[in-house]
């Protein structure tokens, strides 16, 4: 439904390489978590759909490798 | 006046002494140049620009750059940057475009750059157009002008895109169609002998094999990653060590690296990088603002030479800005390590760029420290401006950003808010906020506060503007009046503005006088409507919109010729004319207008050659110089013209395209496109269709008669007749006889002869066709005589064989037989013409098909066969794209075929071709 994609959501994505915490504040309310692999694992709520793609947008600029993203179930 | 053009964003930036020379990308880039486009699309930090500036240097062609940003999507603001980089190669190009932003009401971008792309094929030397960071603009409109350009591009031009993402663009069709050279990240990296000679060359290391490998490797050969490397190693005793543990770390690699690079400088270097990492423009007197020091330059200096991502803006070294992901990471840095100063940096640099004039900067950096009063007082500052170079997009956004409650202390920002949504047709809440400024101009308070807002303090930049805001709500209310239809409520507004307006206000004067014309127009008040507009014209005009003024005159002449004047009408196109060409060079908008309007006059007096030269001069001298009406104007009179040459089949495809074209542009839609449509099916008989038409449309003979559907209602009378012909004993006659003579008496009260002429001879017809022709000439005698002096002809031939019968009785009985004779001429003229179209016999071979092709799907079909492209048969046709592909998909399925060649083929093996 798309009114149900309007809603917060909780959206994980999963990076190459990792990343410090000081990036937090930068891409807005993120956790970070270092994965043992050598990547990174940012759980963002995110308000809609609108909020998710800027974010996409941060990580783009950055030029950090995106492996995935999903959407998760709110805690 | 358009906004000032950053020279900084044009900057071409020169091959760099000493950067790593890349033959392998410079040989495909090459191999490309044949292609329309050169696509450059990789992440951040992968050498995109510099790559590009190579190329530009080594190929000797001179290059148009545009660095893109993000704002530049409001598609004003692109357009005018276009021109401004284009003129870097062809000096003056797309005057007519800087023009056409310039006035009140810009047209559509398409024909913008038609007339741009025309100029362009005119450039003697093969240049390129760069458009670098295209990833910033997020804009559909600007998507949609690149793809047109692509579509369009003369050979002279090759485009160039540098990007972070895929553009949306038709990549895919330009790939197949080999139109298409790329370079993606897989092709920008490193390899290692080119990671091997930047690390000696450019950054003055020397590195054992080893470590080069292993840097490489651990970068993936992504140059702004070694390029910080490079930086964090210089000084270093202990490489290797470094390099080891650069290597075995699991971090970002730009992470990893800033922080060593930041680490190991003095900390008034280290200050300086994250306190100016807000800027996307730096400049000694910048720096110096934003950080509250005085070595911004000397600092600029040791940076570029540093090689810290920095990049020139000018030849002067005057402007730089950081490399974007440079820049991301130390903002990053500041944000976590300094929060609390982000706003007042913001702050600083909107000072300093108001202070330099630049205000759009200014406002940029006053809401990105959240500072709202600061950004509302600068943007209520800009509106004129920004309304005057049509940045209306910019405004709306700048406007939506501030929080509602500061517009409820602020009404000349809330009028002006009202006033861009109403230009943007967001017609919601344009009232609320008219209402809500209103509160604070009873006059028995004073200016500085209200009973109501106590507790707020009213805020107004401009005593003046404040002044003036009665009359602007009042225009405002009129033109939301008019568009919603009501117009004695308009008019109540309009009469206000004007009477709220002082004598030098020559603006607001001219759009409420203009508002009130058209209202004036709107109730068939014609005499009182012409003296209103024209006041308006004149008010424009002294205003300085001169073209809108040109422009106007359309409706001059369309109300003449409503009170059946074609005389004057004729004379109100030429005076425009005149006006506009005294103007000079470029043809001044508007006359686009008057040439379609001076054919339809020609059409009338059956000289249908030069109505077709005046439609073709229209087109020829370019989109641009046409208001928004013409292309659907254009159309209808094509239409006509070909109706009258008999090609009904023809006329209806326009009329269909101009109904796709249609804008009101506040006009009354006193000749509404499907009622012609209407007219043209009675005439081929098909009733079905014309009745459809009524049926869903709604005039009917009971309906109370208003001048907006005056034309809906002979149309009417017109498809009655029309069915009685066809069906005797139809009681339709009597219903059209019954609603003529009305339609003559309102049509006479309201003195409009030019529609009493049309009535008279519906009223002639009638008759005739119920056998009555004596009756018929009492109605003939008087259209002949209000039509003779005016030059009427088609009004009269339009109507074939049965006005031929009543004209030769007319002049038989000696009713003005010199004009009737001459009628008669034309009408003989028209039916050995159409004879001599039916020999050969019938048009149509006899087809063989379940579905029979039409007499212009035919015609399509031969201009396949005859190798015409889709685009060129829409050109000989006057038709848009989309109704060739129609016309195509009508074609393949009843002759059951895919595609053109086939389509061809089987037609012939029919007979058809």
């Amino acid at each position: 439904m798309a009114n149900e994609l309007d809603r917060p959501m909780v959206y994980q994505i999963r990076l190459k390489g990792h990343l410090g915490p000081k990036w937090a504040d930068w891409f807005g309310d993120v956790t970070i978590t270092l994965e043992d692999d050598g990547e990174t694992l940012l759980t963002c709520p995110v308000v809609d759909q609108a909020a998710l793609h800027g974010l996409l947008r941060k990580i783009r600029d950055l030029g950090m490798p995106l492996i995935f993203a999903i959407r998760v179930k709110p805690p | 006046m358009l906004a000032p053009i950053l020279a900084t964003k044009l900057y071409v930036p020169p091959a760099q002494h000493g950067a790593v020379l890349r033959p392998r990308l410079i040989g495909r880039l090459n191999e490309g140049l044949h292609r329309r486009l050169t696509l450059v699309c990789a992440p951040a930090g992968f050498g995109k620009t510099t790559l590009i500036g190579e190329w530009i240097a080594g190929c000797g062609r001179p290059a148009a750059w545009l660095s893109l940003e993000e704002g530049d999507g409001d598609p004003a603001r692109f357009l005018a940057y276009l021109v401004a980089a284009l003129r870097a190669v062809a000096a003056g190009i797309g005057e007519g475009i800087l023009d056409a932003l310039r006035s009140p009401q810009p047209p559509p971008t398409e024909p913008l750059l038609t007339a741009l792309l025309n100029e362009i094929a005119a450039v003697e030397d093969d240049f390129f157009l760069v458009l670098d960071d295209y990833h910033l603009v997020d804009a559909k409109a600007v998507d949609d002008a690149i793809a047109f350009l692509l579509e369009h591009v003369p050979p002279e031009m090759h485009l160039i895109i540098a990007t972070r993402e895929d553009p949306r663009l038709p990549l895919a069709r330009l790939r197949a169609r080999g139109q298409l050279s790329e370079l993606r990240a897989g092709d920008l990296r490193f390899n290692p002998s080119e990671a091997a000679a930047f690390l000696k060359g450019e950054m003055g290391l020397d590195l054992s094999a080893e470590d080069i490998a292993a840097l490489e490797t651990r970068t993936e050969g992504w140059i702004a990653g070694l390029q910080l490397a490079a930086l964090s190693m210089r000084g270093r005793e202990d490489v290797s060590g470094f390099i080891r543990a650069f290597a075995g770390d699991n971090r970002f690699v730009v992470d990893y690296l800033v922080e060593e690079v930041l680490q190991r400088q003095p900390e008034r270097i280290r200050s300086f990088l994250l306190r100016t990492s807000i800027l996307e423009r730096l400049s000694g007197a910048l720096c110096d603002a934003v950080t509250g020091q005085e070595e911004g330059s000397g600092m600029l200096e040791v940076l570029e030479r540093g090689n810290f991502f920095v990049v020139p803006l000018d030849d002067k070294r005057h402007w730089f800005r950081y490399h974007h992901l440079f820049a991301d990471v130390l903002f990053a840095h500041l944000m976590a390590e300094r929060p609390d100063q982000v706003p007042t940096l913001h702050r600083r640099a909107s000072e300093w760029y108001e202070q330099n004039g630049l205000r759009a900067d200014a406002i940029r950096h006053a809401l990105a420290a959240e500072d709202f009063e600061r950004a509302a007082d600068l943007v209520e500052l800009a509106v004129p401006a920004m309304r005057r170079s049509r940045q209306e997009a910019t405004l709306l956004a700048w406007l939506k950003a501030l929080p509602d409650e500061l517009f409820h202390v602020r009404p000349v920002l809330n009028v002006h808010y009202a006033g861009t949504l109403l230009q943007s047709g967001e017609l919601d809440g344009v009232e609320a906020r008219l209402r809500d400024a209103e509160r604070w101009l009873d006059e028995s308070a004073d200016l500085r506060g209200r009973p109501e807002a106590s507790s707020a303090r009213m805020v107004v930049m401009h005593e003046g503007a404040y002044r003036r805001l009665p009359g602007s709500i009042a225009m405002y209310r009129a033109g939301l009046a008019l568009v919603l239809g009501d117009v004695p409520e308009s008019v109540t507004y309009a009469r206000r503005a004007l009477d709220l307006a002082t004598e030098d206000d020559h603006f607001r004067r001219g759009a409420a006088a203009a508002l009130l014309g058209l209202a004036s127009w709107t109730n068939g008040d014609l005499e009182a409507a012409h003296r209103s507009y024209a006041d308006g014209m004149a008010h424009l005009q002294m205003a300085g919109y001169i073209s809108d003024a040109v422009g106007g005159s359309i409706a001059l002449a369309d109300i003449r010729i409503a009170q059946g004047r074609l005389r004057e009408a004729m004379r109100t196109y030429e005076h425009a004319l005149h006006l506009a060409a005294e103007q000079g060079e470029p043809v001044m908008r508007g006359t686009a207008d008057m040439y379609v309007g001076m054919g339809e006059i020609h059409r009338e007096r059956n000289d249908l050659e030069a109505a077709t030269q005046h439609l073709l001069r229209s087109k020829e001298q370019g989109e641009h110089t046409g208001f928004p009406q013409n292309p659907y104007r254009w159309h209808v009179a094509m239409a006509r013209i070909q109706e009258a040459e008999g090609d009904l089949d023809g006329a209806l495809d326009l009329l269909q395209e101009a109904e796709r074209l249609y804008v009101s542009d506040f006009y009354p839609n006193v000749r509404p496109i499907a009622a012609l449509k209407a007219r043209v099916w009675a005439a081929q008989g098909r009733l079905g269709e014309a009745l459809d038409w009524a049926r869903e449309k709604g005039p009917s003979v009971e309906d109370d008669l208003s001048y907006v559907r005056e034309f809906e209602h002979i149309t009417l009378a017109r498809v009655l007749i029309a069915e009685h012909r066809c069906d005797r004993a139809d009681r339709s006659i009597l219903e059209a006889t019954g609603l003529l003579q009305r339609l003559l008496q309102a049509a006479e009260e309201g003195e409009r002869p030019g529609r009493v002429i049309e009535i008279l001879v519906l009223q002639a017809l009638a008759h005739h066709v119920q056998g009555d022709t004596p009756a018929a000439l009492v109605p003939l005698e008087r259209a002949l005589t209000l039509a003779e002096p005016e030059g009427y002809v088609r009004v009269f031939v339009d109507e074939g064989r049965p006005m031929a019968r009543l004209l030769f009785e007319a002049a038989a009985h000696g009713i003005l037989p010199d004009y009737a004779g001459r009628l008669l001429a034309a009408l003989e003229a028209e039916e050995d013409r159409s004879e001599d179209q039916s020999h050969p016999p019938p048009a149509l071979p006899a087809q063989s098909l379940a579905e029979p092709l039409s007499q212009r799907e035919l015609e399509v079909l031969r201009l396949i066969a005859q190798g015409l492209s889709n685009r060129e048969i829409g050109e000989r046709l006057f038709l848009a794209l989309i109704t060739v592909k129609g016309h195509n998909r009508n074609i393949f399925r009843k002759l059951q075929v895919r595609r053109r060649t086939e389509a061809v083929a089987r037609a012939r093996e029919l007979g058809l071709l």
